[in-house]
């Protein structure tokens, strides 16, 4: 089925849409957004997975974009995205949107990559209308399926619109022609599609990591004249592939009055408070609800006196996991999550670590976990609830519920708190000037003349010895 | 899965009593029991013994002919366009040789992806049955990685061409998953598909990993994979072999640093899609070990087909199908056709969009056009590389010919390169019918190439840009291939 001009309106959109064009709302949101992304990216330095994309893109030598969180080192923009991509997602700790992806982690990594290339000159302003550009063409993308609404069960959802946002932002921020913006597209799209059996594990973050890269790759290539198929969005055997039911639409001015509307504008991101799966913050807190019950009841809890705890989610495979074994599998398991919670009563970064996962305790509270999945509870991030109850040794039950946790787009995370969620990851690896220096630099990004002052900031790595001891947690 | 497990299990229950708790490990199957893991083990195990003469045949024909069209492919604009992406975005890393261009070296997943390029650039390399273009996918890569391995450590021609052949039984495979796999594809270009997992076993197979880490290779390497069809008969098509061989390439790489991926990636778990996300039906198939005796590669059973000129497969059935009319023309009048004998032109093909254009615009476009290929083979009795040229392309006598022409799909014609034909049926001006079927081209499988005919080809291909002297080294290497002690060889004969 061939409809008409609608990969020609999306070339023409990237192309021609200005900085005029960003809102108040707008401009507010994605800032947010760069802290938060920036923030988990150089936590996220400090992860496994990082390491060793590190050293594997480190055998191309030299070269030009900064890795953040390393003062010494540099790599090719391609591969700068991907390191830089897969820290931002090496913990699950970046934003994720409805419908469901992780829209900035497969953005910002590129275009800050591509920033640092000759001939520079990017201005703050350039910088938020490109990322800008990267948020909204994925958003447009997910509304042309009903099937992307829902937790996903196919394909990961960064590896397929998350490549094609990164195109579009990059293709932005180079200044390509209408036609161009068309070819970059539809390259990407020939690099889309990563099955989610990789989710939960070691791979997960190459996701965006590749989202990142091959989207950068794909307008540079269209850049010097690369062509690929100009409908690529219209057909269903374009980008359609992807999905089981397809129904694109133009990306068009608004008609009344000339502006531009932003899917940001109206529909926000959740910000993570937990290195996790998504839904694994409703279950925190319904959990940590439920034992605040239960201590109100009898003074102080004792594991002991915990017989049974029902779990009442959404449907979803990848993210019921009885018994995790990794890291990886922890960020996505109700169960887990759950058992943290009423544990230690409270659950933070730190909760993930392989040390943890392995505690008798915590593996004995596992073992009293069922799970249902209520009729009513829709796999879907914008319905979904999580219900916990504590069944204890005397026979009392003990319920809590959550609908809407804190961070959601429904009760989003206050700007002080964003800030301070920043601050704890960057400090991990950043010298107070650094982390100091980026607050600074995207809260007024709007008036920033040339970028290359947030790279430098982003290379202020405190010492080893400093970082050794920078184990705070949120 | 489980049931496919008790299947297998099931004669030895009745030969004697299991144990009881081997009873209950086949009720929770161990990790290792899964169509993953049997791939990482035989990908592991394997050994050159286990490759058969056949074999060792077939594959050095296929080696010998990547090379020729990669060659050729040197000297296209998107091959141009691709190598000066990877020179100037990337850092300098001279390590891995670009076909035909001496002294020209990037690092090796760059060298793989360009390559790549050169090898589909022009639709000219292998075609196999379930339909991919396996070779393009593996040879650059594991040509790339001989490179980088170290001087003391080079791979010997054997273990070269054993780990080509990993990467091409894999391929095979994958695809024998799934029934959408036989036919002409409609949603995802199959290169993308398994010439990524191709790429990543053969490479995984070079670099020696041990059965987890090809396994995780494989794994990193369905999280690459995946192209949509609507970029074939575009410029962008040969990116979808080269990133095939240079993600293939990097998932290895990836897998020898311990990244880990999913060990279910190609077994069926509800709710959460594996490779089978790229399939609308898949039935997975565990691979028995290499040890046991008694593997046979597919390629003993399903032999390559080879492309005599540089298009589409679908295009060499009704070629050789106009050619016939073309004879039977010539033999009657004048040594050439005129369009103004011809009246009318019916071509009898099976359905599928991407090979069926009336008028192509770009050489991408002709070369997936079965009405082009049928017109240029009408006019000169042969379709070759020069007739996808612009000036060729645009003859006045040829866009005649191309309004006289009208397409049917019979219902017997499947899109399906094992069972399907081409008939090209052409009314003259005075009322006679002429016609020319195909059922069986000379290049494919069931009539293949002889050794004269592939090696003519390569030497065609591969004299547009080497000296004469290197043309015949090269085919005398890759006849040896399998009893050289050090690939280098071979390596060096590229550029």
């Amino acid at each position: 089925m061939l409809r008409k001009g609608i990969t020609e309106s999306f070339g023409a959109a990237i192309h021609s849409v200005s900085a005029a064009q960003l809102t108040d709302g707008v401009i507010n949101r994605s800032k947010r957004m760069i802290l938060d992304t920036l923030g988990v990216g150089l936590l996220g330095t400090r992860s496994a997975v990082f390491n060793k994309a590190l050293a594997h893109s480190q055998f191309m030598s030299e070269e030009r974009s900064s890795v953040w969180g390393k003062s010494d080192i540099t790599l090719p923009p391609y591969y700068a995205a991907f390191v830089n991509g897969i820290a931002v997602h090496s913990m699950d700790f970046d934003d994720t949107w409805h419908p469901a992806t992780h829209p900035s982690g497969a953005v910002l990594p590129a275009l800050l990559a591509l920033a640092e290339t000759p001939p520079g000159r990017t201005s703050g302003l350039d910088l938020l209308l490109a990322f800008n550009v990267g948020i909204e063409v994925q958003g447009r993308l997910m509304r042309f399926s009903r099937e992307a609404h829902n937790i996903p069960e196919r394909f990961h959802p960064p590896s397929v619109v998350g490549v094609m946002g990164s195109a579009a932002a990059s293709a932005k921020l180079l200044g390509l022609s209408p036609e161009q913006c068309c070819h970059a597209l539809a390259i990407a799209a020939s690099s889309a599609g990563a099955p989610l059996a990789n989710a939960a594990t070691q791979t997960k973050p190459l996701h965006i990591g590749n989202a990142a890269r091959q989207g950068l790759e794909a307008a540079q290539l269209a850049q010097i004249g690369l062509e690929g198929n100009p409908a690529i969005l219209d057909m269903d055997r374009g980008f359609g592939v992807y999905y089981k039911d397809y129904s694109p639409t133009a990306m068009l001015p608004d008609s009344a009055s000339g502006g531009f509307k932003w899917i940001l504008e109206e529909q926000d991101v959740a910000v993570k408070r937990l290195p996790a799966h998504l839904g694994m913050h409703w279950v925190v807190d319904a959990a940590l609800a439920a034992r605040g019950k239960l201590e109100k009841m009898v003074g102080s809890v004792a594991l002991s006196q915990i017989q049974h705890i029902t779990l009442r989610v959404p449907p979803s495979k990848y993210i019921d996991c009885p018994l995790p074994a990794t890291e990886h599998q922890a960020r996505h398991s109700f169960q887990f999550s759950a058992c943290s919670a009423l544990l230690d009563n409270k659950v933070t970064v730190a909760s993930y670590g392989e040390d943890q996962i392995n505690r008798p305790a915590l593996r004995e509270l596992l073992s009293k976990v069922t799970v249902e999945t209520p009729e009513d509870n829709r796999p879907s991030f914008d319905e979904m609830y999580c219900e916990v109850e504590i069944e204890t040794d005397q026979g009392q039950i003990h319920t809590a519920r959550c609908d809407t946790f804190y961070g959601h787009w429904r009760k989003p995370l206050s700007d002080k708190d964003l800030v301070d969620k920043f601050s704890v990851n960057a400090s991990s690896v950043l010298c107070t000037k650094g982390v100091e220096g980026v607050i600074e630099v995207i809260g007024d990004i709007e008036a920033l003349s040339e970028c290359s002052v947030l790279g430098s900031y982003l290379r202020m790595a405190s010492s080893p010895h400093e970082q050794l001891y920078s184990m705070r947690y949120l | 899965m489980i049931s496919t497990l008790q299947k297998t299990i099931r004669p030895m229950w009745a030969v004697r009593r299991l144990h009881k708790s081997a009873i209950q490990v086949l009720k929770h199957p161990v990790p290792e029991d899964t169509v993953t893991a049997s791939f990482g083990k035989f990908i592991s195990e394997i050994k050159p013994q286990h490759l058969s003469p056949i074999v060792l045949g077939r594959s050095k024909r296929m080696v010998m002919d990547s090379i020729g069209v990669g060659l050729i492919g040197s000297t296209t604009e998107v091959f141009e366009l691709a190598l000066q992406h990877c020179k100037y975005m990337y850092a300098p890393d001279e390590i891995s040789s670009v076909y035909g261009r001496r002294g020209t070296r990037l690092s090796p997943t760059l060298a793989a992806f360009v390559n790549g390029v050169a090898t589909h650039s022009m639709d000219f390399d292998d075609t196999w049955h379930p339909a991919t273009h396996p070779s393009g996918a593996v040879l650059p890569a594991v040509l790339a990685l001989s490179d980088m391995l170290p001087s003391n450590n080079k791979p010997s021609g054997l273990e070269l061409l054993l780990a080509f052949n990993v990467g091409i039984e894999i391929q095979g495979r994958l695809m024998r998953f799934s029934n959408e796999a036989c036919n002409i594809p409609k949603r995802f270009h199959p290169p993308s598909v398994v010439g990524t997992m191709g790429s990543a076993a053969a490479c995984a197979r070079l670099l020696s990993l041990d059965h987890s880490q090809c396994s995780h290779a494989l794994a990193i390497a369905a999280s690459l994979s995946g192209a949509p069809m609507a970029n074939a008969a575009t410029q962008s098509k040969p990116l979808h072999i080269a990133n095939a061989s240079r993600l293939g390439l990097e998932a290895a790489l990836l897998a020898s640093r311990g990244l880990e991926a999913s060990p279910l990636v190609l077994d069926t778990v509800p709710g959460v899609a594996g490779f089978n996300a790229f399939y609308e039906d898949y039935v997975p198939q565990a691979l028995e070990s290499p040890n046991d005796g008694g593997h046979i590669f597919l390629l003993e059973e399903q032999d390559m087909g080879f492309k005599r000129f540089p298009a589409h497969l679908g295009m060499h059935w009704v070629a050789d199908a106009a050619a016939s009319v073309h004879e039977l023309l010539v033999g009657v009048g004048p040594g050439t056709v005129s369009p103004a004998q011809v009246q009318d032109i019916q071509l009898r093909i099976p359905k599928s969009k991407y090979i069926n254009r009336p008028y192509p615009e770009s050489e991408h476009e002709a070369r997936h056009s079965f009405q082009f290929n049928a017109c240029s083979a009408l006019l000169d009795g042969e379709v070759t590389v020069q007739s996808f040229t612009p000036a060729a392309m645009s003859r006045p006598e040829l866009l005649a010919l191309l309004s006289r022409v009208h397409v049917e799909h019979p219902d017997d014609n499947p899109a399906n390169f094992n069972l399907m034909y081409g008939e090209v049926e052409v009314t003259l001006v005075g009322g006679d019918i002429l016609k020319g079927r195909c059922d069986t081209f000379y290049g494919h499988w069931r009539n293949p190439l002889t050794n004269e005919s592939l090696t003519k080809k390569f030497r065609n291909n591969a004299g547009t840009v080497l000296p004469l002297e290197q043309v015949e080294r090269l085919i005398d290497v890759v006849e040896e291939l399998d009893r050289i002690g050090d690939c280098r060889a071979l390596l060096s004969q590229l550029q």
